[in-house]
């Protein structure tokens, strides 16, 4: 029955946003490898007439970086086209005049060597991965148990991602434990904060019912755009766990093995 | 009353209520010479991570406490036992030092994750491995869930932290085996062959000491000493069975000793609380609070 709402809503559609990990690579040892036929398909989509944007909740780089990467995987993808939560917070950050402390991976610190963070009054936590190490873990945890109301921001809220060698702990897991040791609740940026999606819809000047969000993350991807009123469609690569269609609390408005079945779909329903 | 019960046993924590560190709290060793004196079953109870039960008991020994190994139940003994009991062969996520209270358990191609208190562990391999671990359905055990700990230099994470994050995780929920569990309470007092109603707890820690046993059908006694701080007593609901004893608490106190009549003999003192083990235990000589 989902799957028919999804497929009756592909005429009105004006955009449609993709996760990045997990949908159009695996990531892991080297930068990871091209899931096969999403190349394509990404193609496919620019020379429809649909929009596309790219919604990522990478913290591992640069967003420079990191469409670097991807074009040397064979993806047609610019970086105004990508929407990644650390220029998000950076704009946060500014605005509230806020000096973090920052546990990131150290290849994401380019997109924060502006900001001022002496003596900090809040902390930043992304995917670190090797560098979520317990001293570093416990380095934030002072800063903010220090606080007289502690600040924290988390990258994404992700539980977990899959790399070419397995299951990898996202920032989630350690916002949780953040979150607990100080009795705190983070702010998210990034997927599925309402604002980021909002972001991206304000980008491509179009309403929330007008576009689709592709993503291997039931939670993150699909429900998150859900609840800013965009469709949602979960593809059976990246983390996607079967147990993922019997979820509880969130359903996807359709499942699709792939980014590739699904741009087949989407371009032959609007006979493309 | 529903309180004509015996008091038979009494639980008694060991950081904070007998010792700091390496420092014994005034009053306890006397405290605990003339609990001695009575019928009551004792035993010590604590959340320890990271000692054994002979570390734990060569401290005690060191500071001059007569105490048994038998007589400790940790919540690492507690841990053991529900490995055992399940067969398992867990992923110990523990320090050296507390690892000796898992000897002779099999721990090849581990099917459970323990969770205590290991800086040491607490890496990002390690942590992914247990989460792999948990999410292929291996169960979670938690030593328990301290959120931090005071080291000599400062605050320190515990693992309550990263249980609840590998929960959050695996959408997994941690079996807790260390206090404020219902269970560990009860289990303390399995060989003593009394009901929760027929024991008392007495700790420094409101809501791991006293709400957990109050919970688990026991008496709590709070004592002002270690970790304690002003109001600590109002954390929790209902709040500590407050009081110290009178001088009718003596050698002479037999099993039929219910606890209406313990509220006759325990010195209710409005809001009061023990002011330190002593307090629980010695005569009108105690100095008001």
């Amino acid at each position: 029955m989902a799957d028919k709402d999804w497929k009756e809503c592909i005429k009105s559609l004006k955009g449609v946003v993709l996760d990045m990990c997990g949908v159009l690579y695996d990531s892991g040892e080297g930068g990871g490898i091209p899931i096969p036929g999403s190349v394509e398909a990404v193609k496919r989509i620019k020379a429809s007439d649909l929009q596309l944007r790219f919604c990522t909740n990478e913290t591992q780089a640069t967003r420079e970086k990191f469409v670097a990467k991807l074009k040397r995987m064979g993806f047609d993808i610019q970086v105004s086209e990508v929407f990644s939560p650390a220029p998000a917070a950076l704009a946060v950050l500014k605005e509230r005049n806020l000096r973090p402390h920052l546990l990131v991976h150290d290849d994401l610190l380019p997109e924060f060597k502006d900001i001022d963070n002496t003596n900090p009054n809040c902390v930043v936590i992304g995917d670190a991965a090797d560098k979520f190490s317990y001293q570093n873990l416990n380095d934030a945890f002072r800063v903010l148990i220090q606080l007289e109301r502690p600040v924290l921001f988390s990258l994404g809220r992700g539980r977990y991602y899959k790399e070419t060698d397995g299951l990898k702990l996202d920032v989630g897991v350690y916002m949780k434990a953040l979150e607990y040791a100080c009795d705190v609740e983070a702010e998210v940026v990034g997927k599925p904060a309402p604002m980021f999606f909002q972001s991206v819809l304000t980008d491509m000047g179009i309403q929330p019912q007008e576009a689709l969000m592709i993503g291997d993350d039931l939670i993150n991807d699909v429900g998150g755009a859900q609840n800013c009123g965009m469709r949602g469609l979960q593809v059976r690569t990246g983390k996607y766990r079967p147990g993922d269609e019997k979820h509880p609390a969130v359903t996807a408005d359709g499942y699709v093995d792939n980014l590739a079945e699904a741009v087949d779909i989407i371009l032959k329903y609007r006979g493309q | 009353m529903a309180m004509r019960q015996a008091l038979k046993a009494v639980l008694i924590d060991l950081s904070g209520t007998l010792h700091i560190e390496d420092t014994v709290v005034p009053g306890a060793p006397e405290a605990l010479k003339r609990l001695r004196e009575t019928p009551l079953a004792v035993k010590f109870v604590t959340n320890t991570t990271k000692e054994s039960k002979q570390s734990l008991l060569d401290r005690l020994h060191r500071l001059n406490f007569s105490i048994q190994e038998r007589e400790i139940f940790t919540s690492l003994t507690a841990a053991r036992g529900l490995v055992e009991r399940r067969s398992l062969r867990p992923l110990l996520l523990l320090e050296d030092s507390a690892l000796e209270d898992f000897a002779g358990i099999e721990t090849s191609d581990p099917n459970a994750v323990v969770v205590g208190l290991a800086p040491d562990h607490f890496n990002y391999q390690t942590l992914n491995k247990a989460f792999r671990l948990i999410l292929e359905g291996a169960p979670l055990i938690a030593v328990h869930k301290a959120r931090y700990y005071k080291r000599k230099d400062g605050l320190a994470l515990g693992p309550g932290p990263f249980v609840t994050g590998l929960e959050y995780a695996t959408d997994a929920r941690a079996t807790v085996v260390g206090k404020p569990e219902k269970t560990f309470f009860l289990e303390a007092l399995r060989d003593l062959d009394c009901t929760p109603e027929e024991a008392v707890m007495i700790g420094d820690d409101a809501r791991d000491d006293v709400g957990g046993a109050q919970n688990a059908g026991l008496r709590g006694i709070l004592v002002q000493t270690g970790k304690y701080r002003a109001g600590d007593e109002n954390k929790i609901n209902p709040l500590p069975f407050t009081c110290i004893l009178d001088s009718s608490w003596s050698s002479s106190c037999d099993n039929e000793m219910t606890l209406f009549s313990l509220h006759r003999n325990f010195k209710m003192l409005g809001n009061g609380l023990c002011r330190g083990m002593h307090g629980c235990v010695t005569g009108p000589e105690t100095p008001p609070l």
